[in-house]
């Protein structure tokens, strides 16, 4: 909840006049994931990230400049979203090897250094001058179809 | 196994393609910035993802047990493929708990890795108890999918009834043929002394009682009781049973049916089980520590079967029931198709003792209103039963859990010698 938080804080920090939006859909996602932790319900947890995500877009409303702290951002969200999860699948009667926990902190760890590093190039990528069109806009479509048919094909795998 | 997707990996999905549409029809890169850690989780975790190839055995350390006594059991697992987290949970049935260890527990396996966990069970309740299914769940890497299944190995572990000793049990009216340690009312060849009679030719002349023939003048010669055994048929009404708790009337009746057929055997007689309920049971009588096995791995199959179907003694077959054999009922005096089976057996000629294993110390009785005067009424019909079943001869004693079952049958014994003498 603390990095939920702080995720939505920013983007209410950096909202300027959509600041009031930005607060909004802070407070409902941080709300959301409450209920959602105090309930044990799995589901809730990609509604909040979808109204952190959705805040800190509105936020982004009416700036050019692509903003560095989406890497940071993004991780954050991710950390939020595994760490509701873990909250919610541990069940206090089974006994977890102590080792085991480690274990899942340090594959934690490693995945959202790994977000990092791969959201460091991709802003990195975003930030070198091309000429954009329909070529490219296709291109982009094709991209992200490409990626969700990937995620789908490896779950039926 | 089976798979399963987890929420996790629907949501992820979702969020990924939620946030890349959303970043192409806004033109914004902060928003592929946003969900490519979703997509880098949900590419890296499925890639990650191997079925596990497991497998599982539970043993015990030894398949019997007496009620209280404490039992190893070992779960070995194996695995050729790594497994990031694996759930396991031994279900444990009634009549068993936990006594030490870790049930259910979360643990990793690594690739060829073999792994023992040690449990410690109560045998709490007698019967034969099946100890599974044994449940796993093991996870990938990230928790996007899951593999459940169940161990195939589900051993059993037969809980002997805790019996009491018996110093003296009820002895049948007439004996049989066999030698035993019963003093026989007939005459033969014995220790007993019985009678003196005329000698006879053919008489051993070691038999002559030479006291006697000197005062009358003839030969004389001693009679004795011969040492002979008894049938003993140990009746068991399984039809129902009240419970409250962990305990109940059939619990009572399996320990005491037990403890019986123990101290019958040791007297060398012939002991018969009947177990009349919703699945008749029955074994013919016979000697022997084998026979005991046979009578207490006959009682742990023993329970109470819900049926309709109205059962006489005549489903008995008849070997069951000897001549001349005690028929020794433990019986809570529930159901009327006992009640009637025990009336029956009576009219019949059998020598039937009546053991009431009361149900009364296994219910509540109400506070007030209607439903303590129906419990009241109940508990005056219990009453009347046993007037009616005695008034047939029947030698009915009443036996809640605080009496010793040597108490119990020290009255039945004070019954039955009464009733002699009154018939006689």
């Amino acid at each position: 909840m603390l990095t939920l938080g702080g995720a939505c804080v920013y983007a209410a920090s950096t909202a300027g006049r959509f600041a009031p939006i930005a607060i909004v859909t802070g407070a409902l996602a941080v709300g959301l994931l409450a209920l959602g932790l105090v309930l044990r319900w799995p589901s809730m947890i990609p509604w909040t990230i979808i109204l952190a995500g959705a805040g800190y877009l509105t936020a982004r409303e009416g700036k050019d400049l692509v903003d560095g702290w989406a890497v940071v951002e993004g991780v954050a969200l991710l950390l939020a979203a595994e760490l509701a999860s873990w909250s919610i699948e541990h069940d206090a009667r089974i006994r977890t090897e102590p080792a085991l926990a480690v274990r899942r902190a340090l594959t934690l760890t490693a995945l959202c250094l790994g977000a990092l590093l791969v959201n460091v190039m991709l802003l990195g990528t975003a930030g070198v001058a091309a000429s954009a069109g329909v070529l490219v806009a296709a291109v982009g479509v094709a991209a992200a179809v490409t990626a969700v048919a990937v995620v789908l094909r490896l779950v039926r795998a | 196994m089976t798979r399963y997707a987890t929420a996790k990996l629907a949501s992820y999905a979702g969020i990924s393609a939620v946030g890349l549409l959303t970043a192409l029809v806004t033109a914004r890169p902060e928003l592929v910035a946003v969900t490519a850690p979703f997509l880098l989780a949900l590419g890296a975790g499925l890639a990650l993802a191997t079925p596990p190839r497991l497998s599982v055995e539970v043993t015990l350390d030894a398949p019997r047990a007496l009620e209280g006594d404490e039992v190893g059991a070992r779960v070995t697992l194996s695995s050729t493929t790594p497994v990031d987290r694996l759930d396991i949970y031994v279900r444990l049935p009634d009549g068993v708990t936990l006594a030490d260890g870790r049930n259910p527990v979360a643990l990793h396996l690594a690739a060829g890795q073999e792994r023992e966990l040690e449990l410690t069970l109560l045998a709490q309740r007698w019967g034969g108890h099946v100890i599974g299914p044994t449940y796993l769940r093991a996870r990938d890497p990230l928790g996007l999918l899951t593999w459940e299944t169940t161990a195939e190995t589900r051993p059993e572990l037969r809980t002997y009834p805790r019996e009491d000793v018996l110093q003296r049990v009820l002895q049948a009216a007439d004996t049989q043929v066999f030698a035993g340690n019963e003093v026989a009312r007939t005459k033969g060849e014995g220790i007993e002394f019985a009678d003196i009679r005329p000698w006879g030719a053919g008489d051993a002349l070691k038999r002559v009682n030479w006291r006697a023939s000197a005062r009358r003048g003839d030969l004389w010669v001693n009679e004795s009781h011969p040492e002979r055994n008894t049938d003993v048929i140990l009746f068991v009404d399984s039809f129902a049973e009240a419970r409250l708790g962990a305990e109940g009337t059939l619990d009572l009746a399996a320990r005491a049916t037990s403890a019986l057929a123990d101290a019958y055997v040791r007297r060398r007689d012939r002991v018969g089980l009947i177990a009349f309920g919703g699945i008749l049971r029955w074994l013919v009588p016979g000697t022997g520590l084998v026979q005991l096995y046979r009578i207490v791995d006959s009682l742990l199959d023993t329970q109470i079967v819900l049926s309709y179907y109205w059962k006489e003694i005549d489903v008995i077959p008849r070997r069951t029931l000897p001549p001349n054999a005690l028929v020794l009922a433990l019986s809570p005096l529930l159901d009327p198709r006992s009640v009637g089976a025990l009336i029956d057996l009576r009219a019949r000629g059998h020598d039937l003792a009546v053991i009431d294993v009361s149900p009364v110390p296994f219910t509540k009785r109400p506070a007030s209103g209607l439903d303590s005067i129906a419990y009241d009424i109940w508990t005056l019909r219990r009453d009347a039963l046993r007037h009616r079943l005695r008034s047939t001869g029947v030698a009915v004693v009443e036996w809640d859990n605080q009496l010793p079952l040597q108490a119990v049958l020290e009255e039945v014994r004070a019954f039955r010698r009464y009733a002699r003498h009154a018939r006689g």
